[in-house]
């Protein structure tokens, strides 16, 4: 469009006097993609308008700061929200137009009128309430096993090795935590259990990536075929006939914070849970601050960007990469630990159901980082618990449409609104020395 | 580093094998065979472990083999790719008859019966007519079905009258006609008894057209928060539908911390999974047991009948399990009403829709 300027070099004028100024130009991406959102609502209301109000609930029935029923009418709260969000399209516009990039806050703005919108529209004259707690409690339990999914893969891909097993580690240990727990009745040995399966799975993955160096997408597609027909065969053949005494897991229950969890809407849907959730709270900072604030964080990101310059400064490349895909390997058993200690109390075929792909496109959504992946995955549970909120409020959309949507929302987010994401520069390439 | 090549592919080879484990066919039943008559039984992606569809198919499938004496083999399928290949390789053991478990299962046993006219099919809970003319498309298969919209509607106006929330919730695993069944029928049931009540029960998870589903048939995480879902909107009666989704189910109510009557379909699940003891209200009953043993039989005897078979309150094929240990917990001059409505419904003065009512 208009920009790319560069100061043209005047005959005549000596050319150190002049200064060089690189200008950006600002894609139409996050404009265009605001306006055709904005424009394909607005066709909705308009081709379906839907009569009567939406009743929204913000909080629960339990908690000590009761919000009254919020009754609104749907149409108006839906064409306000629609012209809200032209007029940030419009501003956005604008700002293109003037090179200046969109605010990611009006961006989240817009996602946010948007969805008020829609739900709105949704769950027009339906005797149902949108709970809005149990939205967003519900997105937060979805995206558990994402969140420490993705934290398994942003560790090891940060150190060079691409982790496609993470649905297999994150099996395994669910497979593992249902047995110890059964066997021991105490959630925290199923828990303990998991981590060390999630290790045991990362392990081989080491062993054959790290040491023998084996392509290391192969190597993860097998671990993941591999960890799926053992728990399968053992299911059927070991868990299945003694149900009973191996496969009834405790679970944690929900481990009330006292004050916080009487915040309203964000009190109970953040500090009203199990305690793997908070764990998973320090986990994340934990991951962030060892990456960036530590010399282990600095020497595992120097071996996935550059190992020969790390060899070279005297950092040992292999002992790096096994020690990340260790730890990688515990936060996917915790994620895995989920399923049988939190979700459900027993294991069942093939339960994670690709919870390690979408983990690895949160991944690569979050840029390799990990609190943005951990936003990524907060953003893929609340797709997925999203159509069923909607559903039980008799929204008027066919339910298979609805369980599509988290996984058109993924395809999405990794090909189009990501920009550019750029991977470790060594990652997927097994180190030679020498 | 060629021997970690080796070594991938051999666990990638034990990985395929493994994962193929139980695919084949086991033999069962009676020790010593006095007939060389062999039915068979493919399941559906749940195993004949679901406590619920496959498991009493299968229940059927050994009581007929007791009768007749005969051996039975079955393969148990583990993804929705198996069934043609199941199906198959039970044609090349040689059996009789087969029986395919499941809805599902209808296109690999119409290939199968149109390749193998000598063999008898049961399908359960499908009519296998899939160019839509009314008629199985092969003649040597016998539909097995089951009207549980009758029976659900019972179990409607029960958990209407059980109700004190006023709300009573269902959700179902994916939407097949064979589930959605149980939830129209339970819903009816509802609207009947508000109509005769002059009350105002709501049903939560199916508005007749869409609703709550999980989007499969296994108990995992997905069908817990479907579950909660539907709970957090103040039901006190829940009804999923579809397998062992109900295991979910209950641990959503726990929970919830509510108190929350489930419940059961196919079979009673009071008997089948005595852990739901406190909270089933009662169970839908689908009596494929009885009707799979029939229809076995039948062919072992050479009278194989391809008409379809259609449970019904009226031939005891549908029904509502006893309320066990809820029965102190329910008005008894409500559980009067059920039954008469049940008379209604045999007698045909309250009419009841579905697919198979036409």
């Amino acid at each position: 469009m208009s920009a790319a300027v560069e100061a043209p070099d005047m005959p005549g004028t000596p050319s150190d006097g002049v200064e060089k100024r690189q200008v950006t130009q600002v894609g139409w991406k996050a404009a265009g993609g605001l306006i055709v959102i904005a424009a394909l609502f607005a066709l909705l209301l308009v081709a379906a308008p839907r009569d009567g109000a939406t009743k929204f609930a913000l909080s629960r029935g339990s908690d000590a700061l009761q919000i009254p029923l919020l009754e609104i009418p749907a149409m108006p709260l839906a064409w306000s929200c629609l012209v809200l969000m032209a007029l940030i399209a419009a501003i956005s516009v604008a700002r293109t137009l003037a090179n200046r990039t969109t605010s990611i806050w009006a961006i989240a703005a817009f996602g946010a009128l948007f969805l008020v919108g829609f739900l709105a529209w949704a769950g027009a004259g339906s005797s149902g309430t949108l709970s809005i707690v149990s939205l967003l409690s519900g997105s937060l339990l979805g995206a558990v096993p994402l969140i420490y999914g993705s934290l398994s893969g942003v560790i090891g891909e940060r150190s060079g090795v691409i982790n496609i097993a993470i649905e297999g580690q994150m099996l395994a240990a669910a497979f593992t935590a249902a047995i110890a727990g059964s066997v021991t009745g105490s959630p925290f040995a199923g828990l303990f259990a998991a981590v060390l399966a999630g290790m045991l799975v990362a392990l081989v993955l080491a062993l054959f990536t790290v040491t023998h160096r084996v392509n290391q997408i192969i190597v993860g597609v097998v671990l993941n075929v591999l960890v799926l027909g053992l728990t399968s065969f053992f299911y059927t053949q070991v868990l299945v006939p003694n149900a009973a005494t191996l496969n009834t897991a405790p679970r944690f229950g929900s481990w009330t914070i006292p004050l916080l969890s009487d915040i309203p809407v964000i009190g109970p849907v953040l500090f009203d849970q199990a305690p793997l959730i908070y764990l998973m709270y320090l986990v994340v900072a934990g991951v962030s601050f060892a990456l960036y604030r530590t010399r282990w964080g600095l020497r595992l990101r120097a071996v996935g960007e550059h190992p020969k310059a790390a060899d070279t400064v005297g950092v040992n490349v292999e002992r790096t990469r096994y020690l990340a895909l260790l730890i990688g390997g515990a936060c996917a058993g915790l994620g895995g630990a989920f399923y049988t200690t939190v979700a459900i109390d027993k294991f069942g075929l093939n339960m994670t159901a690709g919870a390690g792909f979408i983990a690895l496109a949160a991944m690569i959504f979050g840029k390799w980082d990990p609190v943005r992946a951990a936003l990524a995955g907060l953003l893929f549970g609340f797709a997925s618990n999203l159509q069923n909120v909607l559903s039980v409020v008799g929204s008027p959309v066919p339910s298979q449409f609805m369980l599509m949507v988290p996984y058109v929302v993924t395809l999405f987010a990794v090909a189009g609104l990501v920009g550019r994401s750029r991977p470790p520069a060594a990652n997927g390439q097994p180190y030679v020395k020498g | 580093m060629k021997k970690a090549v080796a070594l991938t592919a051999l666990t990638g080879a034990a990985a395929l094998v493994l994962s193929a484990c139980g695919t084949a066919p086991e033999e069962s039943g009676g020790n010593e065979a006095t007939t060389d008559f062999l039915p068979c039984m493919v399941s559906d992606a749940g195993g004949f472990n679901d406590k619920s569809f496959n498991q009493l198919s299968f229940e059927g499938l050994q009581s007929a083999a007791a009768a007749i004496g005969a051996e039975t083999k079955e393969v148990e399928s583990n993804t929705e790719s198996d069934y043609q290949g199941n199906v198959q390789s039970l044609v090349d053991e040689g059996c009789d008859a087969i029986v395919t478990v499941g809805f599902a299962l209808s296109a690999a046993t119409i290939e199968s019966a149109t390749a193998n006219p000598d063999i008898d099919y049961i399908l359960i809970d499908d009519p296998a007519d899939g160019d839509g003319d009314g008629q199985a498309d092969a003649e040597n298969i016998k539909p097995l079905l089951y009207n549980t919209a009758e029976a659900a509607f019972l179990a409607g106006y029960l958990s209407a009258g059980y109700s004190e929330t006023g709300k009573v919730g269902t959700f179902g695993g994916m939407e097949f006609p064979t589930v959605t069944i149980f939830m129209d029928g339970f819903r009816q049931g509802v609207d009947y008894y508000n109509e005769v009540k002059d009350a105002d029960v709501e049903v939560v998870g199916w508005n007749g057209d869409t609703g709550s589903f999980t989007g499969g048939f296994e108990a995992d995480a997905t069908a817990k928060n479907t579950a909660t879902n539907v709970i957090d909107q103040g039901v006190d009666v829940l009804l999923p539908v579809g397998g062992p989704i109900y295991q979910s189910a209950i641990n959503a109510i726990e929970d919830s911390g509510k108190d929350i009557a489930l419940i059961g379909v196919d079979a009673d699940l009071y008997e089948t999974d005595p852990s739901t003891q406190d909270i089933v209200l009662t169970s839908i009953l689908k009596g494929m047991d009885v009707s799979t043993s029939e229809a076995v039989q039948q062919a072992a005897d050479g009278k194989f009948d391809p008409t379809p078979y259609i449970g019904t309150l009226e031939n005891d094929g549908v029904g509502l399990a006893p309320l066990h240990n809820f029965e102190d917990k329910v008005d008894p001059t409500l559980m009067a009403e059920v039954e008469s409505l049940r008379e209604s419904i045999i007698g045909g003065e309250v009419e009841v829709k579905s697919y198979l009512s036409e």
